[in-house]
This record gives C-alpha cells, structure tokens and sequence, in this order.
C-alpha cells in the first residue's frame, strides 16, 4: 500500500507539473491551449534526435527545453494574435479552437513523418530505497526535478518583482495596467514559461514511462483534468490536486486496474466542480 | 501640464463624451463635476488610456497621449485611481503599494510619505487587500497610485463608498498630497468636498464642458448652486 501511495505521489508530481504551466496561461490571459501536450511530444522528439546525434543527455535536455520554449513564444507571436483581440468567453473558444487545430497538425505531422520514435531516459542503475520503499531511480530523480522546478516557480511568482507583476495580472488585469504593467508582455514570458514546462514534463515523465509520438493529447487531456481540480490559474491548486489525482489514480489502477483509473479522475473533476465550482484554490470571480 | 483639445470617446462607437476641452496647469487642482451619467467616468479612463477616444488630443507635458495603453502613461507621470479600485485583491497591502512602483524598487521615501498620509495602511502592512474594508481599499488604492511619483493624479470619486466622516479624512490627505507639489485632477458627485478643495472647475452635462470658472465662482453660481449643491 505504501509503495502505490509512493507511486500515487511520483505521479502527482507530474500531474502537478503538467498542469503548472496550463494553468497559469489560462489565468492570465484566458487562453485555453489545447497544444500543450504536442509542445511536449515535439520537445521529447528533440531531446531524442539530439541524443542519437551524439549530444551528450545534458546538452540534449537543453535543447529540449529550448525548443519547448520557442514553441510557447512562437504561439505567442502567431496564432495567438487574432485571440487578443478578443474578451472574455469568445477569447477562450477562439483560443481553444485555434491551439486544438495546432495540435492536429502536429500531431498528423509526427505520426505522419516519425510513427514509431519515442523518448525513454534511464537513470541510474538500480532502484533507490525510501523509508523501506524501493523506487525505481528514474521515478525519483523525476520527482526531485519537479519539486525543485515547481518550488523555484513559486518564488518566483511570489517573490520576485517580475512574478508579481505575473500575478497582478491574474488578480486584475486593469488594476496591472494601471500601474504600468504591460499584460501582453507578462502573457508572452508566461506562454515562453509555459513551454518549458511542458517540455520539462516530456523530460520527467520520459524517466518513468515511455513518451511516444502519441502521447500529446493523452498529456493535454491530463493537464486539463489537475487544472480544472486545482483551480484556474492557481500553481499552489495544482500541485495540490496533482497530487491528491495521483495518489486516487495510482490506487485505482492497483484496486480495480488501470482501465479504470482515468474514469476515476475524470469523477473526481466532476465532483470537485459540483463541490466547488472554481476549484480546490480557483477564485470565484 | 495636461490639456485636453477636442476629445470625443465612448463605447462601441457611441460617443459619451463630445468635443471636451480643457486644461491642468503644473500645481493645481482641477474638478469635473457633473451628475451621474454625465460622462465624467468615461472622460477618466480616456485620458488615462484604458478606452481609447474616437478623436481629440490629450497633451501631457507637450506630447500628444491620445491612443496610448494606459501601461505606457504611467512612466510618463500620470496615474490614475478609478472608483472600481482595481487592487490585488490576494496580495498584501505591501504588495500591491510595491508594484505600485512598478517597475522600480518601491522608494522607500515615497513609501514612508504614504504610510505617514494613511496611518491605517502601515498597520494593516500584512492583510490582504481584499480583506479590507471600503475607506482602506481607497486609501490603499491612492496609496499604490502614488508610489509611482506621479506628477499629475487622476482621481475619478474618491469619496465613493467612503462614510462622510472617511471623506472628509480622505480629502485632508489630498490636501497634504497638494502641499507637497502633486497636480490633481479629479471628479466628483459629492460637489461640495471636491469644490473645498479645488482651484478650478468644469461643469460637465450630456458629455459636454457647460460652465467652467474657479471653485469659488462656481460656488456662487446660482445654476450650479441649484443643480449640485442642493440649494433652492
């Protein structure tokens, strides 16, 4: 039992992560982005092809994140543009419906041009022990990256003059300008931060499970359901439901089996949303 | 310090606002007052850049503002408290007067200026600002405004909300503000605290300027003595 709530908590980690980045793009600028799981796919793709082009895993990584990065500022630059121009619920269509067609295509593009490439890291050798749990290497070094990333991305959101701003933003986007902070400039870093992320996310998840050409809306699908529990726009509140759907999906999947275990999160969205409507810490508007 | 030339502004291509002109000079206080629905709101947020206007020209210090996001007016020196507030309602009080300085370090003389303005706000450095009541909120509201050392202040019903006794304290702090060299601009329903407190005024009606003179004369004024003072 121990080892599966171990389990349950690796995975919530990675939930926590994955939704991190959707999360805080929605808060901010009402932008449902749909192609985060294939910002992810491409990102492992990368790290994969620089590795076999002799990279060594570190130098490869970067690259990875790097090109995570670039892709959030490219859907910044591109086809987020008619979105701005829109308010409130038709920005969040739009956006939901542009970033969706993104994502088909890059998703037809992998399948199409690299079927059967996938990213799987190994780390260490054998399994590490923890207070008498034995956990596989890769499942606990993508735990401490994910705790390290999603503390460093809490300062900096709290502490910082710059994550303020980021969170002015989300709290009220008239009250930012009028103290002259630009929004569309907090979106851009926030859209570059949240390919990152996803990129990280390829990085991590490639460690415990396989990330294959495939995986993009499985990813995206995932994120949603932690970003819709945790709250939109709050990283505390997706860390937080991360880690509660880990711990639910790991036992379900040892209980009942891994059929199941996707339904059960999907249960758990809907009763938090019939519980409370915003989210374990959304606020209510 | 501010002129406004022939502005016209609305919503949806509906003008509220037609052909208004007037001016601010260095040091003054300026009032618009007017009924509710007169335009004065909509007037604010135009030069303050959050609506933009459909023509005229907002001249802040010889450059012409008219169309600019009201991100990029507030380096320029021109802040602007709205009645709605806008603060960072899950952020400290502390907080939200920092960003007020955005995107400098918050000066640590102008942060002690406020504190000694609203003695109320350095006790309450650690509360949430949605937490607070109504008279905070405005004062943490002209507070953050100020942290960015403007040198013209748009305050558009700064007594909305706030109990008389609460308005009257707010204005006394308008008035140190004033003595220490910062231009005012301001609108207001309650027309006898903004008119104790001002040099001059315009009378804004239908999104037009009908009267403007100095607040004494106006105070004279029997249209207007009728109209806002409510005296028969």
């Amino acid at each position: 039992m121990t080892a599966t709530v171990f389990d349950g908590v690796v995975l919530g980690l990675q939930f926590g992560l994955l939704a991190a980045g959707l999360t805080l793009v929605y808060g901010l600028g009402g932008v449902l982005m749909l192609s985060y799981g294939q910002i992810s796919v491409v990102s492992a793709i990368v790290v994969l092809f620089a590795m076999d082009a002799g990279l060594p895993t570190l130098g490869a990584v970067g690259l990875g994140l790097l090109a995570g990065a670039l892709m959030g500022l490219i859907h910044d630059l591109t086809i987020l543009r008619p979105v701005y121009r829109l308010q409130g619920e038709s920005r969040v269509l739009l956006s939901l419906l542009l970033t969706l067609g993104v994502a088909f295509m890059i998703d037809g593009l992998l399948n199409w041009r690299y079927p059967l490439q996938g990213l799987r890291m190994r780390v260490g050798s054998g399994p590490i022990e923890i207070i008498g749990v034995r956990m596989p290497a890769g499942s606990v070094v993508a735990s401490v990256i994910t705790i390290v990333t999603l503390t460093g991305l809490l300062l900096f959101l709290r502490t910082t003059t710059l994550g303020r701003a980021v969170r002015s933003v989300i709290q009220d986007e008239e009250g930012a300008r009028m103290v002259g902070i630009d929004p569309s400039r907090m979106l851009r870093l926030i859209l570059i931060l949240s390919g990152f992320l996803a990129a990280l996310v390829a990085v991590t998840r490639s460690m415990v499970i396989p990330v294959d050409v495939q995986a993009g809306f499985s990813i995206t699908v995932l994120a949603l359901i932690v970003t819709v529990v945790g709250g939109l726009g709050s990283v505390v509140g997706a860390l937080l439901a991360g880690i509660i759907l880990g711990i639910a999906y790991s036992i379900a999947a040892a209980q009942i089996g891994t059929f199941m275990s996707l339904v059960i999160l999907l249960l758990a969205a809907a009763v938090t949303i019939l519980i409370r409507p915003s989210g374990l810490l959304g606020v209510k508007e | 310090m501010l002129q406004v030339r022939g502005l016209s502004a609305g919503y949806q291509g509906n003008d509220v606002v037609h052909d208004v002109s007037f001016h601010v000079d260095p040091g003054e206080a300026v009032m618009i007052i007017g009924s509710n629905g007169a335009g004065k709101s909509t007037l604010f947020k135009t030069i303050c850049g959050l609506l933009p206007p459909s023509t005229g020209q907002i001249i802040l210090n010889g450059e012409d503002l008219a169309g600019m996001p009201a991100q990029h007016l507030v380096p320029l020196g021109m802040s602007f408290v709205s009645p709605e507030r806008h603060l960072f309602p899950r952020m400290t009080v502390q907080e939200n007067l920092s960003l007020g300085a955005y995107p400098r370090r918050p000066d640590p003389e102008t942060l002690s200026v406020v504190m000694d303005v609203f003695p109320r706000l350095a006790e309450r450095r650690r509360q949430h600002a949605g937490t607070m009541s109504g008279g905070e909120q405005q004062m943490l509201a002209v507070g953050r405004a100020l942290m960015a050392k403007p040198r013209l202040l748009l305050l558009d019903e700064p007594s909305t909300g706030l109990a008389p006794k609460l308005a009257h304290e707010a204005y006394e702090a308008l008035r140190i503000l004033r003595k220490q060299g910062l231009t005012v601009l301001i609108a207001e329903q309650q027309v006898p605290l903004a008119m104790a407190f001002s040099d001059r005024g315009y009378v804004l009606e239908n999104g037009s300027i009908q009267m403007e003179g100095t607040s004494s004369d106006l105070a004279r004024n029997p249209e207007v003595r009728r109209a806002y003072l409510g005296v028969v």
